[in-house]
């Protein structure tokens, strides 16, 4: 019925997905994830599946960048304070 | 598949491989403007395809997008504003092209749908849209500098 519909949005969310596994530094890590939450809604959305979408775009559009982001942050600031002392 | 379909599917081909392409190269600044612009330019298509499925309640989604994504960039905005400061990033003629393509597309649906609830929640969700963009880019280039470090 929508196939070029589904084809577009499984080989954004792929290469999305090979984007993040393939950028090494963690904040980076952390925007290309935002936006392969993004498409994952947009694949969901495709596939008739807006109750799983609407989930997955409040985890993954805001939540999980701003978990990833502290987290960075939290560990860097602790290293910086290791050198400090040492 | 029909013309709404169509042209998400063209929008989601062309922008989405534009800002997936944005995302994974470059420079910093670049990667978070093209952040920006993928949730600004998903919601248009979520707009579309609930026109196009004929499923009126699929707008909500684009609604959440709407709501959620300027806060995802404002969170990038605020922690990787030590990192920005070099070079902060402007990237005034996609901004102003995704945020009028946005409209275009609410006005449109707004048009189709004719007077009532579905068009004062289509108008709610272009308004958050356009808001959401102008206001988080203007962030990322700097343009609270005075609340940056607040």
């Amino acid at each position: 019925m929508d196939d070029p519909l589904i084809v577009v949005a499984l080989l954004l969310v792929a290469a999305c997905a090979t984007a993040a596994v393939a950028v090494r530094d963690p904040e980076r890590q952390a925007l290309v994830l935002a936006v392969l939450g993004t498409a994952l809604a947009v694949l969901f959305t495709v596939l008739q599946a807006p109750d799983v979408g609407l989930s997955q775009l409040a985890v993954g559009s805001a939540l999980t960048p701003l978990l990833l982001m502290l987290s960075v942050r939290k560990v860097r600031r602790r290293e910086r304070g290791k050198g400090r002392t040492r | 598949m029909n013309g709404w379909t169509a042209t998400a599917t063209a929008v989601l081909a062309l922008g989405g491989g534009a800002t997936v392409w944005g995302v994974a190269t470059g420079p910093l600044g670049r990667r978070v403007v093209a952040q920006n612009l993928s949730t600004s330019l998903a919601c248009p298509v979520l707009l579309l395809l609930a026109q196009g499925y004929g499923r009126p309640s699929y707008v909500d989604l684009a609604l959440v997008l709407a709501l959620l994504g300027p806060v995802g960039t404002l969170v990038f905005a605020r922690l990787l504003a030590e990192d920005l400061e070099g070079d902060p990033p402007g990237a005034r003629a996609a901004t102003y092209a995704v945020a009028v393509f946005g409209a275009t597309v609410v006005i449109v649906l707004c048009a189709v749908a004719g007077p009532g609830r579905a068009m004062v929640k289509l108008l709610v969700t272009g308004a958050l849209l356009v808001a959401g963009n102008l206001v988080a880019s203007r962030a990322l280039a700097g343009g609270f500098s005075g609340s940056r470090h607040g």
